[in-house]
C-alpha cells in the first residue's frame, strides 16, 4: 500500500469520539495493535488535528459535541478527509431521532468514507482507512 | 584560537563573536525547522488557534497572571491592614490634598509642642 506520487507522506489520523459507547474506540485500538500494524504503513493515529490528515468520528453527534466536532474539523489543515465509523455516526443507529443528537456526523460535517457496524470489525475500520487514503490521493492529485 | 578566548573568567571564556556565531547557528537552524512546517494553514481562522481538545479558546484576558496573583499571600496576610486604608485610596486629589494638609498641621503641631 505505499501511496502514489500524489500523496508523498504518511497518512495521520486524528480520532474523535462524539458521543460514543466506546463500542468502536475498542475496535480502532484493535485496529492499530500489532496484529495489524498499519503503522508499518505510515497510517498511525496523532493526538492533535493540526497534524492529521483523515477525521475518524465515532458516535452520533451529541448537542454537547456539535461545536467541537465543529472546531475540530476546522483545525485540520486541508486537504483532509473525513471517515466516519460505526451505525450511530452514519444514522443515529439505536438512538435515531433521539432529542438529545445533533446527528448523524453527515449533518453536522461533510463525510468521505462510512465504515457501517456495531461495532465495525478492523479489518473494516482499515479498508475504510485505504478508501480514505485514496480519496485524499486523488483531492492531492487534482490540487497539483 | 586566541580570539575565542578574549575573556577569562573563574566560570570560562567569553568572547562576543563566538557567542554572534553561536546565535547564527540556532537561528539557521530555527529557520530550517520553521521552513519544513505546514504553510497550507489559513490565518485567521480556527486552523492557526490553539487545539484544547476541541473546546473554545477562552479570551487572552483570561489565561493571563495578575500582577495581583503573584502577591496574594502578602495581601492576604495583611488583610486587616488593607481593609482600612484601600477606602481612602479614593483617586481624588482633594482628598489626598486634604490628608497633606492634615498631616502637615498635626506634624508642625507637634513640632512646635516638643520643640
Amino acid at each position: 500500500m505505499k501511496p502514489t506520487r500524489a500523496f508523498n507522506e504518511s497518512l495521520w489520523a486524528f480520532h474523535f469520539n462524539s458521543g460514543s459507547c466506546n463500542g468502536c474506540e475498542i475496535e480502532i485500538v484493535a485496529a492499530i495493535t500489532p496484529r495489524y500494524d498499519p503503522e508499518r504503513f505510515g497510517i498511525k493515529l496523532v493526538g492533535s488535528p493540526k497534524h492529521a490528515d483523515l477525521l475518524i468520528i465515532t458516535g452520533p453527534v451529541v448537542k454537547k459535541m456539535k461545536d467541537r466536532l465543529l472546531r475540530v474539523y476546522a483545525q485540520i489543515p486541508d486537504p483532509k478527509v473525513v471517515m466516519c465509523v460505526g451505525t450511530c455516526g452514519i444514522s443515529g443507529g439505536v438512538f435515531y431521532d433521539s432529542y438529545n443528537l445533533e446527528g448523524p456526523v453527515d449533518d453536522v460535517v461533510p463525510v468521505d468514507v462510512y465504515v457501517p457496524g456495531c461495532p465495525p470489525r478492523p479489518e473494516a475500520i482499515i479498508h475504510g482507512v485505504v478508501k480514505a487514503l485514496a480519496k485524499l490521493e486523488r483531492i492531492e492529485g487534482v490540487g497539483q | 584560537m586566541e580570539i575565542f578566548s578574549s575573556l577569562l573568567s573563574g566560570s570560562g571564556a567569553w568572547n562576543p563573536l563566538a557567542w554572534l556565531l553561536a546565535f547564527v547557528v540556532a537561528a539557521v537552524i530555527a529557520y530550517l525547522i520553521w521552513a519544513r512546517g505546514e504553510r497550507s494553514y489559513k490565518k485567521g481562522t480556527e486552523q492557526t488557534a490553539p487545539f484544547i481538545s476541541g473546546n473554545k479558546e477562552p479570551p487572552k484576558g483570561d489565561l493571563h497572571v495578575r500582577a495581583g496573583n503573584l502577591y496574594w499571600g502578602y495581601t492576604d496576610a495583611l488583610k486587616g491592614y488593607y481593609e482600612r486604608i484601600v477606602p481612602l485610596h479614593s483617586g481624588d486629589m482633594n482628598d489626598y490634598v486634604l490628608w497633606y494638609l492634615g498631616i502637615t498641621a498635626l506634624i508642625m503641631v507637634i513640632v512646635v509642642v516638643f520643640s
